[in-house]
């Protein structure tokens, strides 16, 4: 048996399914980061906002991710709550150039933070500073102080500034979620 | 212990979240020159403001942030007075028009760019003084101090301006100067403008293409046409004195629409579709300071210079008004239509802002100083944003939380619903034999119920009477002291027997005296004071005094007037009395 499951995971046939949760405010490029995560044939060209949510599948290191691209509409925020409880990550988008709006991000991420679901857990949290080619964009350090990440101890968690058009910085911050997630499946197991 | 710690949290968390304020802006706005709007077309909303230089070689400016940042900087060429954006043309990408008024001008931009100047039609010279500036025209010769006498006969304010100069300039060789600098022309009375809104067209969504209304000194209104810039409708404001001052619309220029004009005279005139002179439909005691129309119901919401806020329906009726605790400088309708309702945010003096959600204050915020202006609105990708500048210069962004409501705690004047069905009994046999009865012999139980309720009557007023003529059982609730007496003996010597009772059942009575009070021509008492000594609790105490008629035949008829002695208990220090009575003497009974 020890054989056969050694055999399965080399050849990458029993592949392990995780879910990660895309939130972040609208306009902050979420849907813009998964796609460009998503291989060369599935890529869409145009981005609209999204409605709702949309459901997204990629891999990365032998992991296969579903993500869900959450609509970071004010109307659409409640239904963030609802996902919490099976994912096993999540990615928060944030636009680093929209200053007068950071306020509303700590909002929403201590509302994150708080939720029963989440609180618990000890899921990694990646942080994307988006945007960060627009000039006026602040800096990952900025908003990691801004945000008062540092107050976050009981989950691992990661910020890298990205610019998901061009997907620089994205590769770092989810090879860092893999493997967060990776360990805590094995200590699961 | 949490609870009230949790209670105590609850309140004190502000529903609205601090973006960013700058204390050292250095802004000087006034209500209505501060709009949210799309000005680049991006979906990305800009608040675009005037600020005002009041010195002679320092221009206004027109501002505009995109969120917190400030990206262009214009000069205006001369007081601003309002600021509009509405949405002119459909042409893709959707930029709006934003209007300045200054003077009689609007300076119209587009992209940030001037693309358009309107200037009010100037309004006519009175006869009189078309004629003094025709005859120096066509004479070319004038004498400075025959002028300037003449012009004093026409009121000041119905002068023109450059007549008005005329008469301010205090020397004759600087008046002649000016007279000869200007006597090529006939003067033209501009109209001033003093305010505007914008009124949409044909359908009220957000991009909706709106017609500019222009509200001026001598009380004209236009309506413009958003394409052509063309007058499209002009009205009057009121058959009376009116100059507005602040102006608010509802409705569609295409289907029916009213508009609210607030005048300086303290009258709210209302112009509708195809009316060329409004009516005065609100007249207030005081000054008007701001004015709001809430959507939906379309009340009116006029603040004024007395602390008051008034709530009118748009019929002109008063609902309510409410008194804040400072004076009131500006009014903002906050429009949260995720929650579907609308506030009115009260700017106050002392450095507050309060949210009334109908009569009800529902909010508070502090800031820095008075606020100058506050407007509602999207501005970048955030919805509910409140910018607020002061009049010390500052400007502070918040946002409201997602998660913030304004529910309606319970008020005294809506009744709760009442939930629970009346715990009625079933209908019993018993019960339908009583009401057949009840129906078939209603006049007989009637009359009986009728007779019952008058011999009640009786009883009680018989026994009224008897207690009022019988003098024992005078009390004193609230000291729960009973006074009675007796009254004994024929004449001309009685004995009067006092009992004063303590009715408490716990205190005991302490330091009282009695005070008779008698006409000394008819009764001589043996003991005018009595002091009491400690009655105890549950019991009384009973005092004589001998009291002697003094018998004169001759006043016997008026003796019956003043055969009373009068009784007062009173605690010693006190001159009120405890209690008051009044003891009828009976006549003497002479024996013949």
């Amino acid at each position: 048996m020890g054989l056969f499951q050694k055999l399965v995971n080399l050849l990458g046939v029993g592949r392990k399914e995780v879910n990660v949760l895309v939130v972040g405010l609208n306009n902050s490029g979420k849907t813009t980061v998964v796609n460009s995560f998503k291989s060369e044939e599935d890529k869409m060209t145009d981005i609209v906002p999204t409605v709702g949510f949309n459901i997204e599948k990629f891999q990365n290191q032998n992991l296969a991710f579903t993500a869900f691209d959450m609509s970071g509409h004010g109307r659409y925020r409640d239904l963030w709550e609802h996902y919490y409880k099976e994912c096993h990550g999540i990615i928060f988008v944030i636009d680093s150039s929209d200053r007068l709006r950071l306020v509303v991000v700590k909002e929403e991420l201590d509302l994150l933070l708080q939720h029963p679901n989440i609180c618990q857990k000890s899921i990694p949290i990646l942080f994307f500073a988006n945007k960060m080619d627009c000039k006026d964009a602040l800096s990952s350090v900025k908003i990691a102080a801004a945000l008062g990440l540092d107050k976050i101890m009981d989950k691992p968690w990661h910020i890298s500034a990205s610019n998901a058009l061009t997907g620089e910085g994205l590769q770092e911050g989810v090879e860092w979620l893999t493997q967060q997630i990776r360990e805590n499946l094995n200590v699961k197991h | 212990m949490d609870r009230y710690f949790f209670l105590f949290l609850k309140m004190n968390v502000s529903k609205w979240l601090e973006a960013h304020t700058d204390r050292s802006a250095n802004l000087i706005t006034l209500p209505r020159n501060a709009i949210l709007a799309d000005i680049s077309g991006t979906g990305d909303y800009n608040l675009v403001i005037t600020d005002l230089k009041f010195k002679t070689d320092n221009k206004s400016r027109l501002k505009t942030f995109r969120g917190t940042i400030l990206i262009s900087d214009q000069a205006l060429p001369s007081l601003p007075n309002s600021l509009i954006s509405f949405f002119a043309d459909r042409l893709e990408p959707r930029i709006p028009v934003v209007g300045v008024a200054c003077g009689s001008e609007v300076f119209f931009y587009k992209n940030l760019k001037p693309f358009y100047q309107f200037r009010v039609p100037s309004c006519p010279l009175i006869d009189h003084e078309s004629n003094i500036w025709k005859e120096i025209i066509e004479t070319k010769q004038f004498d400075v101090d025959k002028m300037v006498e003449s012009l004093k006969e026409i009121p000041y304010s119905n002068l023109s301006s450059r007549s008005q100069q005329l008469l301010t300039e205090y020397s004759l060789t600087k008046a002649e100067a000016f007279i000869r600098k200007y006597m090529d022309s006939i003067p033209v009375k501009d109209d001033t403008i003093t305010c505007m809104i914008t009124l949409e067209r044909t359908s009220k969504d957000k991009t909706s293409i709106s017609c500019p209304i222009i509200a001026t000194e001598f009380s004209n209104i236009y309506i413009l046409d958003p394409q052509n810039f063309s007058i499209i409708q002009q009205a009057n404001t009121c058959n009376t004195a009116a100059t507005p001052f602040l102006i608010r619309c509802s409705g569609l220029y295409d289907v029916e629409f009213r508009i609210l004009i607030a005048t300086r005279e303290g009258h709210i005139c209302l112009l509708r579709k195809g009316w060329l002179e409004g009516k005065s439909l609100i007249q207030l005691k005081s000054d008007i300071v701001d004015m709001v129309l809430v959507p939906g119901d379309n009340f009116i919401v006029v603040a004024s210079v007395d602390k008051i806020i008034q709530c009118f329906t748009k019929r002109g009726q008063r609902l309510w008004s409410s008194e804040v605790n400072s004076p009131i400088t500006t009014m903002c309708l906050v429009r949260l239509e995720h929650l579907s309702t609308s506030l009115v945010a009260i700017g106050l003096k002392n450095g507050s802002i309060q949210f009334y959600q109908g009569r009800q204050a529902v909010d508070y915020l502090s800031i820095a100083d008075s606020p100058s202006v506050i407007v509602f609105g999207q501005l970048g990708q955030e919805e509910n944003v409140l910018v607020v500048i002061t009049a010390g210069g500052s400007i502070s962004f918040k946002i409201l939380k997602r998660t913030a409501e304004f529910s309606n705690v319970p008020q005294e004047s809506t009744p709760l619903i009442q939930s629970k069905p009346l715990p009625l009994p079933k209908r019993s046999k018993l019960f339908l034999e009583q009401s057949i009865r009840e129906r078939q012999h209603a006049l007989e139980i009637h009359q009986t119920f009728q007779q019952d309720l008058i011999r009640l009557r009786l009883t009680a007023a018989r026994a009224l009477i008897q207690n009022l003529t019988d003098q024992s059982g005078i009390g004193n609730e609230k000291e729960q002291i009973k006074l009675s007496a007796q009254v004994l003996g024929l004449g001309p010597k009685f004995t009067i027997v006092l009992t004063l009772e303590n009715i408490n059942p716990t205190k005991p009575l302490v330091g009282l005296k009695v005070t008779f009070h008698v006409n000394p021509l008819y009764y001589i008492l043996s003991n005018y004071v009595i002091k009491i000594p400690l009655i105890p609790p549950s019991l009384s105490f009973k005092m004589q005094i001998k009291a002697k008629e003094i018998m004169e035949e001759s006043g016997n008829e008026e003796q019956s007037n003043s055969n009373a002695i009068r009784v007062f208990v009173s605690r010693q220090e006190f001159s009120i009395p405890v209690l008051a009575a009044t003891i009828n003497m009976p006549p003497t009974e002479l024996i013949a």
